[in-house]
């Protein structure tokens, strides 16, 4: 028997994910935005900014699932990531890491500059270098868009988003020496936690190429095997206390490079990953309360803009001599926009681990991520038929 | 526009062209990449002939003029090499073959030239069908009343070329059961088939000029023939083949329409006649149905026999003219194909039947293209 809280707590899930799902679908039909940005809209409405239907007290109850999301998702991006193209097209790399240096410089400057102390400052800019896997891997699914932008997009998003887990788990270690004093302690916690992680994925991708050798892991009716094998990794991540997001990244690459064959299995993930997509979409709204609000949207709204403007002159700078035009290369600006939802968990660690700091970080980290999750969708919707790069529905 | 004077060219000259599909390295379906492969081309500075075609996904790569077997091998062997390292560079894979096994027709985009949109709006979808892959030859000729009769007499072995060629088992997904799928969408074109015999250029003039007076042709290029001339160049051109899967393969190709060019002109064994044609589209059937298996029937006795006796028996006809022009070589690598049955067709048959997969054989396609 269910008791009397719990059932008002499913009927108030259910319901939310229900309002949730039909203005993703609203937005799409009415006015031909993307379903993310409906469900990032109503992850706001149903938030303590709106109905507070839900807020970061569900948070515990959804960890499971978001992190679930963010594992799927993390693989398939990384299986997009090919390193022997990296290898032909050195330029890539390169523009990739003036993209994310730049950001990262810029940002902590611009922070610097309006008075922040410097590791709320670093924090922030860290944060600011990732591109989020989850809107760009919904919209290029979507839009069932294909080509040299869309390639681009998938592969700076894939590789900013190991830069900034990795800065970010840095930096962490380097807060907990000053913080506790135990500087070997803390720096070894780091280089645990990132050859953990590459570790992790090693063993990832061979246990894929060893289960794809014994099964035809393209199959619509393998998909489980695979599903099982990314729950078993995410289990054993928690087990080994290592960050859930850096493994299967990086498990995803080696797969792709061990086993160049094709990948069909995702769009057997399709129906799953959206449904997981809406509560991750739904959570990070309503994470932001009034009062965050109020203190963090100033700060937040120039530091987007300065991250757009770092993002956008990195890749145009390169883009031309990595093989894309002109026009490519500032649609690229425009499509890497989103921001990462990755540290959405450790952030909620980090405001238990040091409430002073997350005071000041949170309010500006989450509005930055609520308005990119509403903007960041239609910035590469814009992008991706700027760049004719999608394809018509086929009826 | 009215037809252009036939130029003259050296006879036994060779040009050749290849249809190449793009794809992408991830799911091996056709991708959108045209512009970018042309625009990273034209940057390496060599004046090599490729060019878009009517969808994006596809492109077209042609030799200068060549003169012997080696020639065109050299040629289609350079900027083969070219394209594949510029399609590194963008992370696409570049194949032969006469069609991608799974793309789907109504996923085309029409390259966007006002030819390329003016096709588009007068076929419809059959533009976006005709998202195929082809192999076209030019012969030589020094003039245009030969070029006619030679049109003619080459028409007897399209089963030949079409049988040598075929790697289109697969279309939208499934195995057709035809060796060259790819012909069935040519047939669906309004003007395609064979030429009408005329064999003076004057009048075949007087024929193009009362097609032009119906509206329904403004060009040479509308006419989809399976052999047509082209007077701007002073040739004629083989069109009938599917891209094959190597390059090795379709300087071969290249050199036996060479040397049998070569028998035809110089042997002259009989001259063209309508009733050539009655069996021109069952034996073209049979070829793409069945590729060697097919059944070849003579016009002119009236004997059936297997495509690959009929084909042998060619090679066997045509072996001195080879050894002049030095193509004998390649003459001998196509009756080993034929002696073995083997072909690309089958090739990438086996493939699918090994890997149940037809992005895994797109992605073998990939890397024979390379080697």
């Amino acid at each position: 028997m269910m008791g009397h809280t719990q059932w008002l707590f499913f009927m108030r899930i259910a319901l939310s994910f229900l309002l949730a799902s039909l203005a993703g679908e609203g937005v799409c039909r009415l006015v031909k935005m993307p379903r993310i940005t409906g469900y990032a809209l109503a992850g706001l409405l149903l938030g303590p900014l709106g109905l507070d239907w839900v807020d970061g007290e569900d948070l515990p109850d959804f960890r499971f699932l978001v992190e679930l999301t963010l594992t799927l998702l993390l693989f398939e991006l990384g299986v997009r990531v090919s390193l022997r193209w990296l290898k032909y097209n050195p330029w890539v790399i390169a523009s990739s890491l003036l993209e994310s240096g730049a950001t990262f410089v810029a940002v902590f400057a611009v922070l610097m500059m309006m008075g922040l102390e410097v590791k709320s400052a670093l924090s922030i800019a860290v944060i600011a270098m990732g591109t989020s896997p989850v809107i760009v891997l919904r919209m290029v699914t979507e839009m069932r868009a294909q080509g040299q932008v869309t390639q681009r997009l998938l592969v700076l998003c894939g590789l900013n988003t190991v830069y900034s887990v990795v800065c970010f788990y840095l930096i962490m270690g380097w807060f907990q020496g000053t913080f506790h004093g135990q500087w070997f302690m803390a720096l070894f916690h780091s280089f645990y936690l990132l050859v953990g992680s590459l570790g992790m994925g090693l063993v990832l991708a061979l246990s894929f190429k060893l289960l794809r050798r014994m099964f035809e892991l393209s199959d619509e009716q393998s998909a489980p095997v695979l599903f099982g094998l990314l729950l078993l990794l995410q289990a054993l991540l928690v087990a080994l206390e290592l960050p859930v997001f850096l493994a299967p990244l990086l498990g995803g690459v080696l797969a792709k490079h061990f086993d160049p064959r094709p990948h069909l299995w995702p769009r057997h993930f399709g129906t799953a990953g959206s449904i997981l997509t809406i509560i991750l979409f739904m959570m990070t709204g309503s994470l932001l309360t009034r009062n965050e609000f109020m203190v963090g949207a100033e700060t937040a709204m120039i530091v987007l803009l300065v991250r757009f403007l770092a993002k956008g002159l990195g890749v145009l700078l390169l883009g031309p001599i990595s093989g894309l035009n002109l026009r490519q290369s500032l649609v690229l600006g425009v499509v890497l926009i989103p921001m990462a939802e990755i540290p959405l968990v450790e952030l909620m660690d980090m405001r238990t681990l040091y409430p002073q700091m997350g005071v000041k970080i949170l309010p500006i980290v989450f509005s930055m991520m609520n308005v990119l999750e509403v903007l960041g969708p239609m910035a590469v919707q814009w992008g991706l038929i700027r760049s004719q790069e999608f394809q018509e529905k086929s009826s | 526009m009215k037809l252009p004077p036939f130029s003259s060219s050296r006879p036994l000259t060779l040009g050749v062209e290849l249809e190449l599909q793009l794809v992408n390295t991830y799911d091996y379906d056709l991708v959108d990449s045209t512009t970018d492969l042309l625009r990273l081309l034209k940057k390496k500075g060599k004046d090599w002939d490729v060019k878009p075609e009517i969808t994006q996904g596809m492109v077209e790569m042609a030799t200068g003029i060549c003169v012997s077997h080696a020639d065109v091998f050299e040629q289609l062997d350079e900027i083969r090499q070219g394209i594949v390292e510029c399609a590194d560079r963008l992370d696409i894979g570049v194949c032969g073959g006469g069609t991608h096994a799974f793309q789907h027709w109504s996923e085309r985009r029409i390259y966007d030239t006002p030819r390329f949109d003016q096709l588009s709006s007068l076929y419809g979808y059959l533009a976006k069908q005709f998202t195929i892959f082809g192999q076209h030859v030019h012969v030589g000729c020094d003039n245009a009343d030969e070029a006619l009769t030679l049109l003619h007499l080459l028409s007897g072995f399209i089963p030949h070329f079409i049988a040598l060629s075929a790697s289109s088992p697969f279309v939208q997904g499934n195995d057709t059961g035809f060796h060259s799928a790819r012909l069935n969408s040519v047939f669906s074109f309004p003007l395609s088939g064979r030429a009408p015999l005329i064999e003076t250029w004057d009048s075949f003039g007087e024929y193009f000029d009362s097609m032009m007076a119906t509206g329904i042709v403004k060009s040479m290029k509308d006419f989809y023939w399976d052999i047509r001339p082209k007077p701007e160049y002073g040739t004629i051109e083989v069109r009938v083949m599917d891209t094959p899967l190597t390059i090795e393969k379709a300087a071969r190709i290249a050199a036996f329409i060479q040397s049998l060019t070569r028998y035809l002109t110089l042997e002259r064994p009989y001259s063209p006649r309508e009733t050539d044609y009655l069996v021109y589209t069952f034996n073209r059937f049979q070829a793409c149905r069945f590729g060697y298996e097919g059944v070849y029937v003579n016009p002119r006795n009236h004997e059936h026999r297997s495509l690959s006796e009929e084909i042998l028996d060619t090679l066997n006809k045509i072996e001195p003219h080879a050894i002049a022009l030095k193509a004998d070589e390649a003459c001998a690598a196509l009756r080993r194909e034929v002696l073995t049955a083997s072909g690309d067709a089958g090739w990438l048959r086996q493939q699918h039947a090994k890997t149940q997969s037809l992005a895994e054989v797109v992605q073998k396609q990939c890397a024979r293209w390379r080697a």
